[in-house]
């Protein structure tokens, strides 16, 4: 970037370049996949009624959307006072158990539903026909993601409950108990952070494709799937189903705006106050009970893969791997440079109320909670075309994959940072002659460094868990670490399979360590 | 002769409240105006007016002539006017050093380095911080960060220099030691400067002339003696009558 290009300059140049990243490799996509239908020709269009008049479609579409409600609604039961106990209250280990619980949901679902089928499957350590027949269900389904997905309710509140003003806790405690002070003051004054993972968890049950293809219970966005990439694939069809998913989309974003999207945000920040726990009293032993049976069963299913894979299965991972966890690595470090890159220009202008900038976070939550299916979609009907295949062909379509689907990751974690942060020094920066992109990078960058590598490895966790995305399109012999457990699951050796999924836990544990470290250190006064 | 700064007019409301209602003020080349009322009255809204971060619904900011911001646009954008201010919160960059801090705006400005380093050489010298150009803000008493916040201002030789409460929440004993410190660094380098303050006694310690702002406007401009002898009305007259006349004898 030349510091000889006016601020202006600088600034319509850096923010356009974000427009491009985010509206070319999400917004786009999700254009074109709404098109495709008047674009699909008669036949196509013929396909795309009937598929849209049949009832079962529609039967099958409210059957995902009473699934998506089931698990947000378990979550947001479990997570809520979870939180509360420990965020708020002086309950045994409660750090410890946090990690525990928070862990898996920095994993695929995928391979939680693969521990739990080898631990209450048919042949699992504590399988019985009666537990196999509840894990192969609908509600086996919900509870299967459900545990998944609580640890982002929990987290999401934990993290709003403790950056609230600590004056209105202590003016509160004066007069109150505590269960008084938490149900009363806390927990209302936290409810943005709950919507916001209302919203999460929604969007990610709705889209899950592996979890309920694995237990065998049919959903809408894995009947997309199917009809995209399926022997009987009928142009029209699959943009057709597509189309309601859209709407879901739609809604969602409508909810964000409307409730989350003003006050969500800054309950992400890295920056916490302390006070002093509150006191269970006699409670203490049992809510301990609760938070540590809770804690465990959230990461049961990654013990039972482990003892899966000790059986002979860690040997036969170099043969079976290949490349995905080279794939994985690449194009999960290259998508997160990309997205940290663009949540520092968006993000910015997000906490600061730059012009358009909330336009384009909405475009980047659109992606997100569209289902991966719709995004699949309109990616490949973009990028398979003969003049592209340089990049449908290679890792470069997982990367944009990716950027498309979390791209908002980055936005919403380098927003929340910078917001946290006083303007002034942007403001004193701007009066001594700096223009845009000197601010940017001398002073935005190196002030809020730990938030942007706490944005880059959040990205990256994200990326490497993806695998609804990827499924869709990724190119032979480029599979990602997910995708590959997930082709092997139907025929590959168990153990080895498992075995493979305890290399993904342990990269992702890896990287979440790292940003443990990193967010002690921000934290440290 | 052309005014330094000139607000002509200005409305402006934040939200449904009006903060300023058709308030007018020049600051003159050289001169130190004193800009003092009560909190609330309008006085950072008039800084960040000056500084271009916002823009008048109607009426205009000049600098040197030059339209600045008019009628809800902002037509100079702030690293454009070459101005340098020194906040209440003062906002020192933590990731960079004393001379770092001082030599952002001038490598911003394309200085040559040897030109940079003698001039923050001479300027924290100056202000008492020789020896410490090497320290970050974190590793500073509250009266160094004080001073580089005013080096860093001053450093820049900008056509004017706003003070926004830079000395409040200070003791009375440093607090006079750098109005000190800025009343003789604005008058050996002739630079103009818009000092903004609550303190009656600070605005008639540092301010050449005197600009009383109440509900949106300034009440009364004038030199100490011109107010103090014909207070434009009650308001004024309330807010002279705070101050100790002794004290200000002594300062």
């Amino acid at each position: 970037m030349g510091w000889a290009l006016t601020s202006r300059t600088q600034q319509r140049l850096l923010v356009e370049l974000a427009v491009l990243v985010l509206l070319g490799t999400g917004f786009l996509p999700l254009v074109l996949a709404a098109l495709e239908l008047p674009l699909a020709g008669a036949q196509g269009l013929a396909h795309a009624r009937a598929a849209l008049a049949a009832p079962a479609t529609w039967a099958l579409l409210v059957r995902s959307l009473v699934l998506a409600a089931s698990v947000t609604g378990l979550a947001l039961a479990l997570g809520v006072p979870l939180a509360a106990l420990l965020a708020k209250t002086d309950v045994r280990g409660r750090q410890a158990a946090f990690l525990v619980h928070a862990f898996p949901m920095f994993l695929p679902p995928f391979l939680l539903a693969l521990g739990w089928f080898h631990l209450l499957g048919r042949g699992g350590i504590l399988g019985t026909e009666a537990s196999s027949r509840l894990l192969f269900s609908f509600a086996g389904v919900v509870l299967v993601l459900a545990l998944a997905f609580t640890p982002v309710v929990t987290s999401l509140v934990a993290l709003a409950l403790r950056g609230i003003d600590p004056s209105f806790e202590e003016a509160a405690r004066i007069v109150a108990g505590p269960r008084r002070v938490v149900t009363r003051i806390l927990l209302p004054l936290a409810w943005p952070a709950a919507a916001l993972a209302a919203l999460v968890v929604f969007a990610l049950a709705f889209s899950e494709l592996g979890v309920p293809m694995f237990l065998r219970v049919r959903l809408y966005p894995a009947a997309v799937f199917a009809r995209l990439g399926g022997v009987e694939y009928a142009p029209g069809e699959a943009f057709g189903l597509a189309v309601p998913l859209l709407g879901v989309a739609l809604g969602l974003l409508g909810f964000e705006r409307s409730l989350a999207a003003r006050r969500s945000f800054p309950v992400l920040g890295l920056r916490q106050r302390v006070t002093i726990p509150l006191p269970l009293g006699a409670w203490r032993g049992p809510a301990g009970g609760i938070v540590w049976v809770l804690a465990v069963l959230s990461g049961l299913p990654v013990a039972g893969l482990v003892l899966k894979a000790s059986a002979g299965g860690f040997a036969g991972v170099p043969a079976w791997i290949g490349a995905s966890l080279t794939n994985s690595i690449v194009s999960a470090g290259v998508a997160a440079t990309i997205i940290a890159a663009l949540g520092l220009v968006v993000g910015h202008g997000l906490a600061r109320g730059r012009a358009g900038s909330r336009l384009l976070d909405a475009a980047g939550v659109l992606a997100f909670v569209t289902p991966a299916a719709v995004l699949g979609v309109g990616l490949i009907s973009l990028w398979n075309r003969p003049a592209t295949q340089v990049v449908y062909g290679s890792l470069a379509i997982i990367v944009i994959g990716d950027v498309a689907r979390y791209g908002v990751v980055g936005v919403r974690t380098i927003a929340a940072a910078v917001a946290q942060g006083p303007v002034e020094h942007e403001q004193v920066a701007a009066v001594a002659g700096a223009g845009f992109a000197r601010r940017l990078f001398r002073i935005v960058v190196p002030i809020h460094r730990r938030g942007l590598a706490g944005a880059w490895l959040l990205a990256l966790v994200f990326c490497l868990r993806d695998l609804e995305t990827a499924v869709l399109f990724y190119p032979p012999g480029r599979e990602p670490l997910p995708v590959r457990i997930f082709t092997l699951e139907a025929n590959g050796p168990e153990s080895v399979v498992a075995a493979l999924a305890v290399v993904q836990v342990a990269l992702t544990a890896t990287i979440v360590a790292a940003g443990a470290a990193l967010l002690r250190r921000a934290q440290r006064p | 002769m052309t005014s330094v700064i000139a607000l002509e007019d200005v409305w402006l409301k934040l939200g449904a409240t009006p903060v300023l209602s058709g308030l007018s003020l020049t600051l003159e080349p050289g001169e130190v105006l004193a800009l003092l009322g009560p909190s609330g009255a309008g006085k950072t809204t008039v800084v960040r007016l000056i500084l271009g971060f916002i823009a008048p619904e109607r009426g205009s900011v000049r600098l040197n002539g030059a339209v600045a911001s008019a009628d809800g646009r902002v037509l100079q954008l702030p690293e454009e006017r070459n101005l340098a201010v020194v906040l209440q919160e003062l906002a020192l960059w933590p990731h960079l050093t004393v001379a770092g801090n001082l030599a952002f705006g001038l490598e911003a400005r394309g200085m040559p380095r040897a030109v940079r380093e003698a001039r923050i050489a001479d300027m924290t010298r100056r202000v008492g911080l020789a020896g410490k150009e090497d320290r970050r803000p974190a590793h500073l008493s509250g009266g160094e960060r004080q001073r580089v916040a005013i080096a860093r201002a001053l450093v820049l030789d900008p056509q004017a220099v706003l003070f926004d409460e830079p000395l409040t929440n200070l003791d009375v004993s440093l607090k006079r030691e750098l109005l000190a410190l800025v009343h003789g660094l604005l008058k050996e380098r002739g630079v103009s400067a818009l000092y903004v303050t609550h303190e009656p006694r600070e605005a008639v310690y540092v301010g050449d002339r005197i600009a009383v702002v109440g509900d949106g406007r300034v009440v009364q401009t004038g030199t100490l003696d011109v107010i103090r002898a014909s207070p434009a009305n009650e308001f004024v007259r309330r807010l002279l009558n705070d101050l100790d006349w002794s004290g200000v004898a002594a300062t």
